[in-house]
């Protein structure tokens, strides 16, 4: 081992404890505890993958599994184009454009809860704003989560509310990388504004696209705040996503089965954070 | 060996921490409305100057869930404090099964303290586990019928007996109040997809002579009386539509209460928490509430769900003896009056509702004793809750009108079975 590479080793070292420490060891404590039955008012017993089966032959969690990667694929589309639009209307010069940008970001700012809250007054049947213009001009109520569909679309649209800001501001980061000089060239080249956007600005920008679609994907697949505040998992159980159902078995007391739950939900993330990550071929957009 | 590993860890951030030495104190940790743990926190002053036992009040937050949580994590890790805490009935079952409570017998004993003041069927039906009192009531809650004395008088109907005296009245009057109020509705109850569906299905199931614990203990959902019943609650919404469409999405305790305060209900299922409020000043329907016990069918009888908290001793305690001393003042007669008269909760002292004072100020609390000679509890299973989530998604799914009441409680049996089969010892 040469020096160099001490050296590195040795500034990696500080980032490597806090990984290992914070990150890793709760993801192999929660695995660990996953192989056994361990249930507070049961005796505790070692089951090796017994808890897993179980998990294959649990019809409600797929159906809250099918829930979860159903409303991630649908919340992260939403978010990406609506966020990709903001973030090229905020990259061009207007007057206000700072105070544009800041307020863009509200959304974000505020902590879920909060924000999961609002919506729930919006959706609200008897004084819900929703219903309050809806009463407005046609004279209907509709009673947004009362139908399985009416629930999945207000969880979208709440989620995407809060979190396409963030999607914005990342790509925006990107957008500013872009060298001015390759849309002239392209101008030139007669590129029209489409084949500027998706010849030019979304390969640079790729990484960047690549970054804020894991961090949302990952976030949507854990959702849990907007869903326990919302509809409870509500209507008859339609929108429990897999945090929320690892959750309850904690509530029993079913320690072991809960962390199969977020084992499993661990392995999801993880692959689909790793074929994002091949299919962005970091590697090649440093070179 | 993962364990003091993980202790290891721990400890070594404790000491670099520098943790400074503290005077070790009893903890009681304490939830509900902030104008609750405030009066806990007046009471437990009370204690301290009384008793020189220094009190740290753990302040929990309103949801019961997340009370609850904040409880089984410290005790599954055999942490000492909190000392004692209050729970929902509902848990009880799960936390004695755990091994988590300190059986009180030995301190009953010692100090001859006369449990025959408190609801003996209370303490028959929750607070005794394996033979051992692992807990004591502190105030009972059950299910009641609110309603508007004025609306029933101006139209000329009596207090409803039965479903059927309710559903007719409630049409009738909710058709001539709409005149006014576009949005009256005539039966407001707790629906949405939460633990007190449950309550409110039990007492709907108990008054059509069904129930869920089968004589033999074991429980049982799929049957014609629950079938009835619950067609009945689906009915209410879809049917009769005397109950709001957003009943199995929205209705909780809170959004009853308001909906009903707001002057837009005839009739109301509540807690008796409501009557305070309904009648507090600035309330719309200040003075024109009046109470009773829930309606039943021809072949049921008046139930009302038990709701309420217990107070508890760790097990894993350090402060055990002075734990026992503050069970014992909060179940004396001059604090359980002092809870009734101040924050209005019911006690679980007999004698307190023959109380010349309390009689005075709370006349309805007459009513409330008589409902809670008709209690129906909740399974007392350690898995209580798993049954639970289960009954909610179901009993919700059929009011909703996603599926047929009859599908929904065979499904729903068939998934206590599984539930049974898994966790029973």
């Amino acid at each position: 081992m040469n020096r160099e590479i001490r050296e590195a080793f040795f500034f990696i070292l500080p980032l490597g404890i806090f990984v290992l420490l914070l990150m890793l060891l709760p993801v192999i404590g929660s695995f660990w505890i996953s192989l056994w039955q361990d249930v507070s008012f049961l005796p505790r017993k070692f089951t090796g993958l017994g808890n897993y089966f179980r998990l294959f032959k649990d019809f409600q969690f797929w159906q809250s599994a099918g829930f979860t990667l159903i409303f991630s694929f649908a919340s992260v589309t939403l978010e990406m184009v609506a966020g990709t639009i903001i973030a090229l209307v905020l990259n061009e010069s207007f007057r206000f454009r700072g105070i544009m940008r800041g307020t863009a970001l509200l959304p974000w700012a505020i902590p879920s809860v909060i924000g999961a809250r609002i919506w729930q007054l919006i959706y609200r049947y008897d004084y819900g704003l929703a219903n309050y213009v809806l009463r407005g001009t046609s004279g209907l109520s509709v009673n947004w989560l009362g139908s399985s569909g009416g629930a999945f679309l207000s969880l979208v649209l709440a989620d995407s509310w809060r979190t396409t800001p963030f999607v914005a501001i990342i790509l925006l980061a990107g957008l500013q990388s872009v060298p001015q000089g390759l849309y002239e060239q392209a101008k030139i080249d007669g590129a029209n504004l489409f084949q500027r956007f998706f010849k030019v600005t979304l390969p640079v920008i790729k990484p960047v696209v690549i970054v804020a679609l894991i961090f949302r994907t990952i976030d949507a697949l854990r959702v849990f705040d907007i869903i326990y505040v919302i509809t409870g998992g509500g209507p008859g159980g339609f929108t429990t996503s897999v945090s929320l159902y690892s959750y309850k078995y904690f509530l029993l007391g079913d320690f072991g089965y809960g962390s199969t739950v977020s084992i499993f939900l661990f392995i999801i993330a993880f692959t689909v954070a790793f074929l994002y990550i091949r299919a962005g071929r970091f590697r090649e957009a440093a070179l | 060996m993962m364990k003091r590993f993980f202790l290891l860890v721990l400890i070594s951030f404790v000491f670099s921490s520098g943790c400074s030495k503290k005077e070790s104190l009893l903890t009681f940790a304490v939830g509900g409305a902030p104008n609750e743990v405030d009066y806990w926190e007046k009471l437990i002053g009370e204690f301290e100057n009384r008793t020189h036992i220094r009190v740290k009040l753990l302040r929990q937050p309103t949801d019961t869930d997340i009370r609850r949580q904040s409880l089984v994590t410290p005790l599954n890790a055999k942490e000492k404090d909190p000392d004692l805490f209050l729970m929902d009935v509902a848990w009880i079952a799960q936390f004695a099964a755990s091994g988590w409570l300190l059986p009180m017998d030995p301190y009953v004993k010692k100090d001859s303290f006369d449990t025959t003041q408190l609801f003996g069927s209370v303490v028959h039906q929750v607070d005794i586990y394996k033979g051992e009192i692992i807990s004591m009531p502190v105030y009972i809650d059950c299910g009641l019928l609110y309603f508007r004395r004025d609306l029933l008088k101006k139209y000329g109907y009596s207090t409803p007996k039965t479903w059927d005296d309710l559903l007719q009245c409630a049409e009738k009057i909710q058709g001539k109040e709409r005149k006014n109020n576009s949005g009256f509705f005539g039966f407001v109850w707790q629906g949405a997809q939460y633990e007190g569906l449950v309550c409110n299905f039990i007492e709907f199931i108990a008054s059509n002579g069904g129930n869920i614990v089968s004589k033999a203990g074991s429980i049982t959902v799929y049957s014609k009386e629950n079938i009835q019943a619950l067609q009945f609650m689906r009915n209410l919404i879809h049917k009769y539509q005397i109950s709001p469409p957003n009943t199995f999405t929205e209705m909780r305790e809170e959004e009853v209460r308001t909906f009903f305060e707001n002057g837009n209900a005839l009739f109301e299922r509540n807690w008796p928490y409501a009557w305070k409020l309904h009648n507090s000043q600035g309330s719309p329907v200040r003075g024109k509430v009046g109470i009773t016990l829930l309606p039943k069918f021809d072949n049921g009888r008046h139930a009302a769900s038990l709701g309420g908290w217990h107070i508890g001793i760790s097990r894993y305690s350090d402060k055990k003896d002075e734990a026992w001393e503050l069970v014992k003042f909060i179940l004396s007669y001059e604090t359980q009056k002092k809870l009734c008269l101040n924050l209005s909760w019911n006690p679980a002292r007999i004698d307190i509702y023959d109380d010349p004072e309390v009689k005075e100020k709370m006349p309805h609390m007459e009513v409330l004793k008589k409902a809670f000679e008709s209690t129906v509890a909740r399974p007392n299973s350690p898995y209580y809750t798993q049954v639970s989530e289960l009954l909610q998604r179901y009993v919700n799914a059929a009011i909703s009108g996603k599926i047929e009441p009859n599908e929904a409680l065979k499904e729903a049996q068939r998934g206590i079975e599984k539930i049974v089969e898994r966790y029973h010892e």
